[in-house]
């Protein structure tokens, strides 16, 4: 398999985290798109990785670090969209519209 | 098994260590001593400066090449610990005020964030600027939204969290192919295996993903809708640390890399740049027109700024070695010159705001009666955000002006005067409120004295930039990015 | 190189082989089976009970904090696997374990903070 075909694996990931960031309306919903990103950005950097084969295999390490990075902005994330329900009651983002130019 | 230069890190060390030891003491403070941990804050704040004063003059790398300590990172240190110390002094007398019992969180975030803006100034690797970047974002989404109970607040956090971490996975798709492609995440590597490369749509595509995500972080248009509303919904301190240390730190970033690895492909990313920076200075400033909100104009205010600092980065486009040199410096200028008029001005806010929370500009009306000090002190800040001679704001402006007209591409410069014209019709326009306009209610605010000191700070530093313009000069780090 | 990627082609071909099987047992299923739909046969199965409420059930949302937690430590456990395999190699092992519980220590006050604020506690 060569390295092409993990990295449109990864662009089409991309594409669909940017397809559920757009379509969404549900801020829980737009963070799963988030994630499936950031997912692809991972595949990538294994993927690479793996292809240039160097001894301190900076991808791995790359990779590790988005998913701590990830795990701490969800939680971050679910705890602000937790405040956001507690006073609004909702968590469609159309919805959360106080603030306007 | 490399080993670590502790004394490189020191003041970040010291500033992790004071981080923790606020959240730790905040745990066991009754709830009287609360004042503590402002002090504590401080402390640690005074200590981490002390620390890179043992610095001065050095040049270190540790950490494998992935954190540098050079001129230019001091004096982008100096400058967050500056910062630091000025924001912690407005936010001592706003959180007694409303928001006493959660101070321990709020100073343990604000650190967390400081710490990460130092971080940045030393990254030269993707990996470094990543981990900084979020460093700087995440603690900034939860103080955005720290009022717990005013839905404004929560609104402001959910879309700067939304936007900030949709920024930073567009950024790391870039990132992740320019690994690839250059086979390094080391910045210098990056950019000579670039250089090497040459004319690449893949590399010109990844370029345009980390800009991008930069723009988010510096509120660049068209990525700059976060900004009025967080600004507005967030408390004022944190307004001020988002528009001034958050937007320094993105563009600490951008400068690293912008210059150092993708110095070769200034015609790539140069006319787009100049494009964003004209779009970002005119919608911020002609937004700015219509507002009625304190806060909302300073925070398109500051976006019309993010454009003059991005200015000199769209004009190196194929210039040598001494063009790129001038708009560097002059970027750096500029950032380092907002950053203090834009401190004032927020801390002046934070001042008028203790009898008037809803920071609408009409609260103005007849300052100059109520606080004569105060009104003053706030014309300075919005004359020198205008650009008048005597201040340093023109300073900052005039070098970027030059960088422009040195480069040829003197449509820049014009469209950046045409600019400054906007933005001296509003800033003015609340000048004119302040001293023009008979008070309401005309009894004195009564400005508390960490309030006095911050705003003093940023004065000092704004009148004495505007008399002595080779202030910064002495810094001279200019030259230590570009090894052309 | 390629070989390398080849040995997940093992995993599709499973894979494709595993989705096959089940959508043509479905299908033959479906072209096979009588259908004559009737209202009490259309409610939701549930034990042989009659269905109440809606299909969306609401989990207690204090389950939220102790799930996230759980992430937050367990993801950070991450980076005791690539220290590992430094470790065995390195030339001066105290430091380096020194940094490690200096990183654990970094996490425990996270631990130290949600006990404090009783989050631990069943209320």
């Amino acid at each position: 398999m060569s390295l092409a075909w993990v990295l449109t694996l990864g662009a089409l990931l991309f594409s669909l985290g940017i397809y559920g960031v757009l379509a969404r309306r549900n801020a829980v919903l737009v963070l799963m798109g988030i994630e499936l990103m950031l997912n692809a950005v991972n595949v990538n950097l294994i993927a690479f990785d793996a292809w240039i084969r160097q001894g301190n295999a900076t991808g791995q390490i790359f990779a590790l670090f988005i998913i701590t990075v990830a795990a701490a902005e969800v939680g971050v994330g679910l705890a602000i969209v937790l405040l956001v329900f507690r006073r609004r009651e909702t968590i469609n983002v159309d919805e959360v519209n106080l603030l306007k130019w | 098994m490399p080993a670590i230069d502790y004394h490189a890190v020191a003041p970040e060390l010291i500033l992790s260590g004071a981080l923790i030891a606020v959240l730790c003491v905040d745990l066991f403070l009754p709830e009287k001593r609360k004042a503590w941990n402002s002090t504590l804050t401080a402390l640690g704040v005074l200590g981490a400066l002390g620390a890179l004063f043992t610095l001065v003059g050095e040049r270190r790398t540790t950490f494998g090449g992935m954190f540098v300590l050079d001129s230019f990172s001091l004096l982008f240190k100096f400058l967050f610990l500056a910062v630091a110390v000025v924001v912690v002094l407005m936010s001592a007398d706003y959180l007694n005020d409303s928001l006493r019992s959660s101070q321990g969180e709020f100073y343990f975030l604000l650190l967390s964030s400081f710490l990460g803006a130092m971080l940045m100034a030393s990254a030269r690797d993707l990996l470094m600027l990543f981990v900084a970047l979020e460093m700087v974002s995440v603690p900034a989404f939860l103080l955005a939204g720290f009022r717990k109970t005013d839905p404004r607040s929560t609104e402001a956090a959910l879309k700067f969290f939304l936007i900030g971490v949709l920024s930073s996975a567009v950024m790391l798709f870039g990132m992740s192919l320019i690994y690839g492609v250059a086979q390094s995440t080391n910045l210098a590597e990056i950019g000579a295996a670039l250089k090497a490369r040459g004319d690449d749509p893949l590399v010109t595509a990844s370029i345009m993903l980390i800009l991008a995500g930069f723009g988010f972080k510096v509120s660049a248009v068209p990525f700059h809708f976060w900004a009025p509303d967080t600004y507005e919904g967030a408390p004022v301190p944190v307004a001020a640390f988002l528009s001034v240390a958050s937007k320094a730190a993105g563009f600490a970033g951008l400068l690293q890399v912008a210059f150092l690895a993708f110095g070769g492909q200034t015609t790539a990313w140069g006319p787009g740049l100049a494009i964003l920076s004209v779009a970002t200075m005119t919608i911020g400033n002609v937004v700015a027109l219509t507002q009625t909100n304190i806060v909302r104009l300073l925070a398109y205010s500051s976006i019309a700024h993010a454009g003059y600092m991005l200015m000199p980065l769209g004009v190196v486009a194929g210039q040598g070695a001494a063009i790129q040199r001038q708009a560097f410096a002059a970027s750096l200028t500029y950032i380092l010159v907002y950053s203090f008029m834009n401190l004032g001005a927020f801390a002046v806010v934070v001042a008028v705001g203790r009898k008037r929370p809803w920071n609408l500009i009409s609260d103005y009306e007849g300052l100059s009666e109520r606080e004569p000090g105060l009104a003053l002190a706030m014309l300075f800040f919005l004359l020198s955000l205008a650009g008048i001679p005597p201040l340093a704001g023109f300073w900052a402006k005039f070098l970027v002006f030059g960088a422009a007209i040195d480069s040829g591409t003197a449509w820049l410069a014009a469209v950046m005067v045409l600019n400054s014209v906007v933005g001296l019709y509003y800033y003015l326009s609340v000048g004119a409120k302040m001293y023009l306009r008979p008070a309401e209610d005309p009894s004195p605010i009564g400005v508390p004295v960490p309030l006095v000191v911050a705003i003093a700070v940023a004065l000092i530093v704004v009148v004495a930039v505007g008399v002595f313009p080779d202030f910064f000069n002495h810094f001279a780090p200019g030259a230590t990015l570009i090894a052309l | 190189m390629s070989g390398y990627f080849w040995q997940y082609g093992t995993i599709a071909a499973l894979s494709i082989f595993g989705v096959a099987f089940v959508a043509v047992a479905f299908l033959f299923n479906r072209l096979m089976r009588p259908r004559k739909p009737h209202r009490e046969k259309l409610t939701t199965y549930e034990c042989g009970i009659d269905p109440v409420g809606e299909g969306w059930s609401q989990t207690q949302v204090r389950y939220y904090i102790f799930a996230f937690l759980f992430v937050i430590f367990d993801v950070e456990s991450v980076f005791l696997f690539p220290w590992a395999v430094v470790f065995e190699r390195s030339r001066n092992p105290g430091l380096v374990l020194a940094e490690m519980v200096v990183f654990i220590g970094v996490l425990a006050v996270g631990l130290l903070y949600a006990w404090r604020k009783k989050v631990l506690e069943w209320l």
